[in-house]
């Protein structure tokens, strides 16, 4: 003890201070006086660990009661453990109640951009994200990053303390390196430091680094995000889909992955599925070289090889009429498809879109706006604003730096949140040139390729554990506030600047609310609580009336092959450019359109594989000059006949025990002038690859899984009434059932990805998905019909159909799963024996068997993602898609406790919440106003194997098929 | 097809003398024969058993995860194997009960070991129930045992059948084959010299005098015995198909498959009896009591269960056809050319091509052509059992679910360890007890001298 007074005697003096005052100026007050030395001895004398709150952080302070006491059971971190610190309450904090889950608003960064999140935290411990439905932009539907994101925090490898060539050392140690740096640097006024970093949008770095080149005025900055494809040029677009009639689509992946998938498919969803009166279902044209989720929903797609797509550009642009007749040869396919896609647009001047994607040349992007211009679309489906990612005239590309450290210009390179050594193009070398530079710098969440060539490796904060800002992509500046204290050695971003800035011992928060301090005003005062509240700053979304720049119609050049073939480079769904790679749950994520898992392939026509003979799994060398890369080959159906695809983001040398030595690395043969498209060969190489594929067929093979509906058929035939020797179940208020639209899947895995992270489910390696053991309680069924070289696609996510005649439930010796009277097939696990005669009996194979002790090996810290609400499954026991039963449950306490019934839309299950496009609802059936029983009534309703009889309550809405022309 | 009740041809050469067959049969336990072939079989027995002991040891450490199965085959190795043990193990309980109400006298020479094998088939068979389960260390919640939590086993489900089924009907052959054996325990007894021998045949015969009144009793109880065990093989049979007929999974949803696998079964079964019946014979020699002729009868009832198993593939056919179901003709097909359509023409081959050489005579009374098709029989339906599992799951409704399954070394190795677990007992039972029933024999035979007396 430091202090001679009793604690008691301090606490009274606090307490008289914060007598009266209530609420929010209560934890205000409590802030005033957590600046008072007497509190702050008390502090230290009661919770030695809470001591080291920074004076002013009332929620640091709040979350390190609940927060670092809860995790102080996890493994030693940092250089002192945390476990010594630990105490238990002494008193209950008023309001904080155990067990119940707490929601923050804050947001992830996703390519700069900030993705909008609230974060569930029970007892200071965040175990899930979802979109934030406040947010101008957002809805609670999020994508498979934003889902992750939470393992993310909790992953083992993350880097936790700073690195000096390689060996521990402490933050002061850096920060006395960094008071002789800055005086080397100040002499030179910063010539020679370099600094690099992903794209940003974040108000406060920008201020941090205008402050840095002001005093090193001679600092230079480079830009370098290896998967963007945020587009060239002064613009930046924002594409309103629910506007759109008729959207054509070159090359563009506006319902994939990337920071715009969430709000693009949620538009999008409003004018497919449900025939609305008045407003017709918005018909896609896609022309595009590899299959993508945007090409898969299309209703007419086009396979096109990469090097062929401008003159398809062209050709539509002279079509519509803003370029010249083109001079190029279209196939009598091609040109049906341009014709059919000029006229559309045409016929819905206003009420269409042409996006061409980031990945084609800038001249041939540049066609789109025109178009557009010129239909009248400008304004209604598609409008323009400053661009908002921080791209100043200063700033220059990873190629110019690799040329200054080459020529030994660089005495100091300081890499922020980037992996260069690995995700720079591979001609560029930058690892040998790094070599070269005297003092390098690295700020990184791992360890990583550049964190290994540097001199000094300093880790960052999750996005969780730090105070940060943000634009989202409609230009809203999002706050990042932290739900959890730091649990490693780390800090963020903020502080990493402002340490470079010379700031001693810095504070991210301050950083952040000195930047809005103008804005938001007192850093303390009810505005900045009220945006903390809601996540954002309201009416920061940019101006989107910028209009477009008078179009330069620079000339289209096509390139020859010479038979050699077009390789395009994608971001990887599930890794993106590698930075997700040591997140199981994305590694273990079927990729959405080869259902690979723990794997990058080398997608290649089925016209190409016949020609040099290869089967799925075969190594293939793909060669871009004089840089080769060997990966395994993967038969995509309605994949252009010359193009190969290659996915970034693995190849990892120092990715971390999950990202692990798997996949090839593609950025090896990405040249630098091109970061999407080369010319190179293919051919077979030694060996194959066991690829972990959770779907080994595709073809939907005459079975109707997937039903169709058209306009003129509107409505599927009813099936036959079948009769039951069984009771019916019923006399509850409530029967829970799902509907999922098969219109609006755009198979995006966020509702698989939102199950894993809500029922902790267990990821279980390569070797077992392998063996066909993967865990996850919902798939996405992917199938194709149709000639293999232009297929038609669709999508069928399949939980648990929650059988009213279930044939498991009639298998089971031992009663472990059991039907509940709101219609709700559940397990029990702590019944369950593991005779697996349910998944035998099991018609729709949703059922899922811990073969091993899967969950028992956790890593302590990954053992702190999990839901509290679920229980962690052992070893031998069944489990499956549960209709997150907690969710329920936990609605029915609610209602109990208010004495009423469950509201219409009370809960809603994980899946559905993550949906970005709304294909799952769930809800009452017995409650007539339920979105549920309104779908059933649809004339597109019909469940999965209905003639089985086994009325499943999981049932579907068919898919609407576009058939022919426009009458 | 028997020919006992063909007064022309005795069963046994009647050139025997009663007491000769005794002393022949008691002197094989007591002073055991062939103690250098019968070593290397137990040794071979028990290098199984201990590969039993330890893949069973593996299994229970890491879990069921040591095999092969996945989702969709989450049953292959375990289910498949059981089916086929217990179906071995019918042919015991068929001839010795079924032939004895019915008369036929030639079962009396192969009645003992058919009976010693099914005892030991049937454990085999119910270890396998036990080794599947993910957590075998519940398995007693199969039970209706008064439990606290007021929770009991779900009637409805086959596999609580199941295992209402197997332990009756092990019970029920211990029973029937005890019983069967006392009076030869008795005649042991009897020409035992050694203390040793005395006191356990002593004890097991349980008081065996032979009088007039024993003989009654015995002869009530072990009819009566047998004619409980009679329908118990079909309903244990019958209802071990329902664990696959019961579902809705094509190639398994289908009404013929009680009748099918019993007759399955009792193939099988009878396959296995002849394999040991010949063996017994070359190891002990002992071709004065199982003669050429029961070699001859046991052909022809092999051909004839043949035919009667193959009626249930050409039924599953029609069926697939005449219900024109796209998920069964789908299964067909797989069958017919999928990747495990080895197994289906595998099955095929072995239990019905291979099985046409019994129309001969010569074929079926020279032990090793007939050993060789009996052989061919027991591989055959080893294959139509895994035909059945792993064709009919591996790709069932969803196209997406499709899955394949490949037997691990550890579905192998617990395979191969549980013929050790036959083998061991059996060959133990075999040393220590008559291996061919001593009373019965003799009965026959006495039955024989008196028709050859009146005759002459």
């Amino acid at each position: 003890m430091k202090t001679a007074r009793t604690p008691s005697l301090q606490l009274e003096k606090i307490r008289q201070k914060l007598h009266g005052t209530r609420g929010r100026t209560f934890w205000a007050g409590l802030e005033e006086v957590a600046d008072e030395p007497d509190f702050r001895e008390w502090l230290t004398a009661e919770f030695p660990a809470a001591a080291e709150v920074p004076q002013n952080g009332r929620r640091e302070f709040l979350r390190l009661m609940a927060a670092s006491f809860a995790l102080a059971g996890l493994a030693g971190c940092s250089e002192r453990s945390r476990a010594d610190l630990a105490a238990p309450f002494v008193e209950q904090p008023e309001y904080l109640v155990p067990g119940v889950p707490r929601y923050y608003a804050t947001a992830t960064m996703f390519g700069g951009y900030a993705q909008p999140a609230i974060a569930t935290s029970y007892d200071g411990r965040p175990t899930k994200l979802d979109g934030n439905a406040q947010h101008p932009i957002g809805s609670s539907a999020s994508d498979v990053f934003t889902q992750a994101a939470i393992l993310g925090l909790y992953d083992p490898d993350r880097s936790n303390i700073p690195l000096r060539d390689g060996v521990p050392a402490t933050w002061a140690d850096f920060q006395q390196a960094i008071a002789s740096f800055r005086d080397h640097w100040k002499s030179q006024g910063g010539k020679g430091v370099h600094v690099l970093m992903g794209h940003t949008t974040s108000a406060t770095l920008i201020r941090q680094w205008t402050q840095f080149l002001a005093e090193f005025p001679q600092a230079a900055l480079y830009l370098f995000e290896p998967a963007s494809d945020a587009r060239g040029g002064p613009m930046h677009l924002h594409h309103d889909l629910s506007q759109c009639d008729v959207l054509v689509g070159i090359e563009d992946d506006v319902l994939g992955p990337g920071p715009q998938q969430v709000s693009n498919a949620s538009a999008w969803s409003s004018r497919r599925g449900e025939e609305r009166p008045g407003a017709e279902r918005m018909r896609m044209y896609m022309a595009e070289s590899t299959p993508s989720l945007t090409g898969s929903v299309a209703d007419r797609r086009i396979p096109v090889d990469a090097s062929r797509l401008p003159d398809i550009a062209a050709a539509l642009a002279s079509a519509i009429g803003v370029t010249g007749p083109g001079t190029v040869q279209l196939s009598a396919k091609e040109q049906a498809w341009v014709v059919a896609a000029a006229r559309d647009l045409q016929q819905h001047a206003g009420r269409s879109l042409l996006t061409i994607g980031g990945q084609l040349p800038l001249e041939i992007q540049e066609l789109a706006p025109l178009v557009n211009q010129k239909l009248g679309n400008a304004g209604a489906t598609v409008r323009y604003s400053e661009p908002f990612i921080f791209m100043p005239q200063h700033a220059s590309t990873i190629a110019t730096l690799v040329g200054a450290m080459k020529a030994g210009e660089v005495d100091t390179l300081i890499v922020i949140d980037s992996n260069p050594a690995y995700s720079a193009p591979g001609e560029l070398a930058f690892a040998d040139a790094m070599g070269r530079v005297n003092k390098r710098i690295h700020f990184g969440y791992h360890a990583d390729e550049t964190g290994r060539l540097a001199n000094w490796h300093l880790p960052l904060a999750h996005m969780l554990e730090s105070w940060s800002d943000g634009r989202a992509v409609d230009g809203t500046v999002t706050l990042v506030q932290p739900v959890i204290e730091p649990f490693y050695n780390v800090i963020s971003v903020h502080q990493a600047l402002d340490m470079l800035l010379g700031v001693v011992d810095p504070d991210a928060a301050t950083a952040v609310r000195l930047t809005w301090k103008d804005r938001l005003g007192d850093p303390l005062g009810p505005r900045w609580l009220d945006a903390l509240d809601a996540g954002f700053i309201s009416g920061t979304a940019v101006e989107m009336d910028t209009p477009f720049p008078a179009a330069n119609t620079g000339t289209i050049v096509t390139q020859s092959l010479n038979n050699q073939l077009d390789i395009v480079f994608r971001p990887d769904p599930s890794v993106w450019d590698g930075r997700f790679g040591n997140i199981g749950w994305l590694q273990e994520l079927p990729k959405p359109l080869t259902k690979i898992t723990w794997d990058n392939v080398v997608l290649v026509s089925p016209a190409l594989a016949e020609r040099v003979v290869l089967a799925n799994g075969d190594n293939v060398e793909i060669a871009v000059g004089n840089r080769t890369v060997i990966g395994p080959v993967w038969i995509m159906p309605g994949q252009a006949s010359n193009t190969v695809t290659l996915f970034l983001g693995y190849g990892r040398k120092n990715g971390g025990h999950i990202a692990g030595d798997i996949g090839y690395n593609a950025y090896a043969v990405r040249p630098a002038s091109n970061a999407w498209h080369a010319v190179g060969t293919l051919r077979r190489a030694k060996g194959e690859h066991r690829l972990a594929s959770t779907q080994l067929h595709h073809r939907m093979d005459g079975f109707d899984l997937v039903r169709e509906v058209t306009a003129a058929r509107p409505a599927l035939a009813k099936p036959p009434a079948q009769p039951s020797f069984y009771p019916e179940w019923g006399g509850t208020d409530v029967a829970w059932a799902m509907v999922i639209d098969l219109d609006l899947c755009i198979g995006c895995n966020a509702c698989v990805t939102a199950c894993t992270a809500e029922n902790n489910v267990a990821i279980v390696g390569r070797e077992q998905v392998a063996m066909g053991r993967e865990m996850q309680w919902i798939r996405v069924d992917r199938y194709y019909t149709g000639d293999v070289e232009d297929p038609q696609s669709y999508f069928q996510p399949v939980p648990c159909m929650h059988c009213e005649k279930a044939p498991c439930e009639m298998g089971c010796p031992v009663n472990a799963t059991v039907h509940s009277d709101e219609g709700v097939n559940q397990q029990v696990y702590n019944r369950c024996i593991g005779t697996r005669t349910c998944s035998s009996y099991c018609p729709y194979k949703v059922r899922r068997f811990n073969w091993y002790d899967y969950t028992g090996g956790d890593d302590p810290s990954t053992i702190a993602a999990h839901n509290p609400d679920v229980t962690v499954r052992a070893r031998g026991v069944m489990e499956k898609c549960t209709y997150c039963i907690q969710r329920i449950q936990g609605a029915h306490a609610t209602a109990d406790k208010e004495n009423r019934a469950i509201k219409n839309g009370e809960v809603v299950t994980a899946c559905q919440q993550a949906c970005p496009t709304k294909a799952i609802v769930f809800g009452n059936l017995n409650n007539a106003d339920s979105e549920v029983a309104k779908r059933r009534q649809s004339g597109r309703h019909y469940a999965l194997l209905e003639e089985l009889g086994t009325r499943p309550r999981t049932t579907y809405l068919a898919q609407w098929k576009d058939e022919g022309e426009e009458s | 097809m028997s020919f006992a009740s063909d007064a022309a041809r005795p069963v046994l050469p009647p050139d025997q003398d009663l007491g000769d067959v005794t002393d022949q049969i008691a002197r094989i336990p007591l002073h055991f024969p062939t103690r250098s072939r019968w070593l290397i079989a137990l040794c071979l027995g028990f290098a199984l058993f201990t590969l039993f002991l330890v893949s069973a040891t593996v299994l229970f450490v890491r879990g069921v995860g040591v095999w092969g199965l996945n989702i969709p085959v989450n049953w292959a190795f375990a289910i498949h194997n059981y089916v086929w043990w217990l179906g071995i193990g019918h042919a015991g309980t068929l001839i010795s009960a079924l032939l004895l109400l019915m008369g036929r006298d030639w079962r009396n020479s192969l009645n003992r070991f058919a009976e010693t094998m099914t005892l030991f088939a049937v454990v085999c068979a119910g270890l396998y129930p036990v080794l599947h389960l993910g957590r075998p260390w519940f398995l007693y919640w199969m039970f209706p045992y008064p439990s606290t939590m007021g929770v009991w086993p779900q009637f409805r489900s086959p596999l609580e059948w199941d295992i209402w089924a197997v332990l009756t009907y092990l019970t029920v052959s211990v029973i029937f084959w005890y019983i069967g054996l006392i009076p030869d325990l008795g005649a042991a007894r009897d020409r035992a010299r050694k203390r040793g021998w005395q006191v356990f045949f002593g004890v097991t015969s349980l008081g065996w005098r032979g009088s007039a009144i024993h003989w009654m009793r015995w002869r009530q109880c072990y009819r009566l015995i047998a004619a409980l065990a009679v329908p118990l093989v079909v309903s244990v049979h019958s209802e071990v198909s329902l664990l696959f007929a019961s579902s809705q999974i094509p190639g398994w949803h289908s009404t013929i498959f009680p009748p099918y696998f019993v007759l399955g079964a009792a193939f099988s079964g009878f396959a296995m009896v002849a394999i040991i019946a010949i063996a017994i014979r070359a190891l002990f020699n002992l071709q004065n009591l199982v003669t050429d002729d029961h070699l001859d009868v046991l052909g022809k009832v092999l051909l004839a269960t043949g035919f009667m198993t193959a009626y249930g593939y050409v039924f599953e056919i029609f069926d697939a056809l005449y219900s024109s179901n796209v998920h069964d003709l789908q299964t067909l097909q797989d069958r017919f050319s999928g990747t495990y359509a080895w197994s289906y023409w595998g099955a095929v081959f072995f239990n019905f091509i291979v099985l046409q050489g019994l129309w001969w005579r010569s074929v079926r009374r020279t032990p090793w052509t007939f050993f060789t098709i009996a052989t061919s029989v027991v591989i055959g339906m080893w294959l139509e059992r895994y035909m059945i599992l792993v064709t009919s799951l591996y790709r069932d409704f969803l196209v997406s679910s499709w899955g394949l399954y490949t037997a691990s070394f550890w579905d192998w190795a617990t395979y191969f360890g549980t013929i050790g677990v036959f083998l061991v007992p059996f060959l133990l039972i075999i040393r220590v007890f008559p291996v061919i029933s001593i009373f019965e024999t003799k009965e026959v035979l006495h039955e024989e001298h008196k028709e050859g007396s009146h005759a002459g």
